[in-house]
């Protein structure tokens, strides 16, 4: 089953994997090869990756996505995602401080576009400094 | 005259200099401007994803009543107007203005309220000081590839204004990148939201739509508009930098004539010189005898 993650920037990922699992609207889903086709939408959150059957939790890989749509059909996953981080590229004292500044952001905020905008941040922020966890966690 | 063809000396040495700076700014111009249509095309695989699942959901109907699609008599008007941070580009932003000014105008005479979000320095300097128009956002200092956050903030306070209805119709006023040599300002509709039609495959049209058509629907529509307003951007770009190439090449190339005329001048007036002693040299010669 090829993975496809396609951002405004091009392709992020495309590779074969056995199982993707998936942040959506109605709770985290895990695709399959043969899955039915499905036109879905992605939340904020982590989308973990498993590259074969063997492979154990150990070995997944995660990637930091915002939201996206996902469409699904028995060889192929596509997820038209915002954006997307591999665990590798995201660095967990940025991202913290990202996250602390974006709070920063909220509790000062004095309109609604601009409380809107620092919870966005804070929302992706979150996500990656989850992400940089698990890969920190994996390592040891 | 040896203080003439000093100062031609000094002129010709400050038009070399000058020659150097307009040939570096050619060529980080340049590379820029490949960079930029490389990522000029990039996006066309979300696109036409997009597009696809977008042409199945209008098949079935379902973008009938969908508030981005409401066409709705046109009483009050927003336009992005985007250009460029800084100058040096030729006729980039001129060009852009003019179209500009051209709509106001339009606008002006079918008595439509007109709004205006402004994307680089230029274009907030120039719109500002209309008062056929009101300046309600102004962005500065994009990066080359803006990142969701930064197009989101623009593409949220229009998508806002559409649905809340104090606007019936986004338009954005940008230009187009053809090729290296040919660049035209071009107006686009962003809202009401409108899309390409693409063929629809078996997957998509099989597939089960979770949680609902609707939902799935404002995720795609709310993309897909996104993803023409982020072309827009990405095409202003690669034409400001093959602009400014255009102009920095022709600033080089008219340095250079400068250069050898004054060159030309210089030698004349030292062979003058040389003459001149000569001839004083073997008048007093011819004197003497």
């Amino acid at each position: 089953m090829q993975l496809e993650l396609v951002t405004l920037l091009g392709e992020k990922f495309n590779e074969p994997v056995y199982e993707v699992m998936i942040p959506t609207a109605s709770g985290e889903i895990a695709v399959f090869p043969g899955h039915e086709p499905l036109i879905s939408i992605a939340m904020p959150g982590v989308l973990s990756v498993r590259r074969q059957k063997i492979d154990d939790d150990e070995h997944l890989e995660y990637f930091a996505i915002s939201g996206g749509v996902i469409e699904v059909s028995g060889k192929r996953v596509r997820i038209l995602v915002d954006e997307a981080d591999a665990a590798p590229d995201i660095i967990e004292a940025e991202s913290r401080a990202a996250l602390e500044a974006a709070m920063q952001l909220r509790d000062n905020a004095k309109s609604q576009m601009e409380l809107e905008k620092a919870t966005r941040l804070i929302d992706r922020h979150a996500v990656r400094l989850k992400v940089a966890g698990l890969r920190r966690h994996h390592r040891r | 005259m040896p203080t003439s063809i000093r100062s031609l000396r000094s002129r010709i040495r400050s038009v070399s200099s000058t020659k150097q700076i307009t040939r570096a700014m050619q060529m980080v111009a340049a590379s820029k401007m490949r960079r930029a249509e490389e990522a000029d095309t990039a996006s066309a695989p979300y696109v036409e994803s997009a597009s696809e699942i977008l042409t199945y959901l209008a098949s079935q109907g379902a973008t009938e009543g969908h508030p981005l699609f409401a066409k709705r008599p046109v009483k009050s008007r927003l336009i992005i107007l985007v250009a460029s941070d800084k100058g040096l580009a030729g006729a980039y932003n001129n060009n852009l203005m003019k179209r500009y000014l051209e709509e106001l105008k339009k606008d002006d005479t079918n008595k439509i309220k007109n709004s205006t979000i402004t994307i680089g320095r230029r274009a907030a300097q120039f719109a500002t000081r209309l008062k056929d128009t009101a300046v309600i956002a102004v962005y500065q200092d994009l990066p080359d590839r803006p990142a969701g956050n930064e197009l989101r903030a623009i593409l949220d306070t229009a998508v806002a204004k559409f649905n809340s209805g104090e606007v019936d119709d986004v338009d954005v006023i940008y230009t187009a990148f053809n090729s290296t040599i040919s660049q035209e300002v071009r107006l686009i509709h962003l809202l009401p939201a409108g899309f390409t039609e693409t063929p629809v495959s078996e997957e998509v049209r099989e597939a089960e739509y979770e949680p609902n058509i609707q939902d799935v629907l404002n995720s795609v529509v709310y993309r897909i508009v996104g993803a023409q307003l982020f072309q827009a951007l990405l095409d202003a770009r690669a034409s400001e930098y093959a602009m400014r190439m255009m102009a920095m090449k022709n600033a080089t190339d008219n340095a250079d004539g400068l250069v050898d005329d004054l060159t030309l001048e210089m030698n004349k007036a030292r062979q003058g010189a040389i003459t001149q002693e000569l001839a004083e040299i073997s008048g007093g010669v011819e004197a003497m005898k």
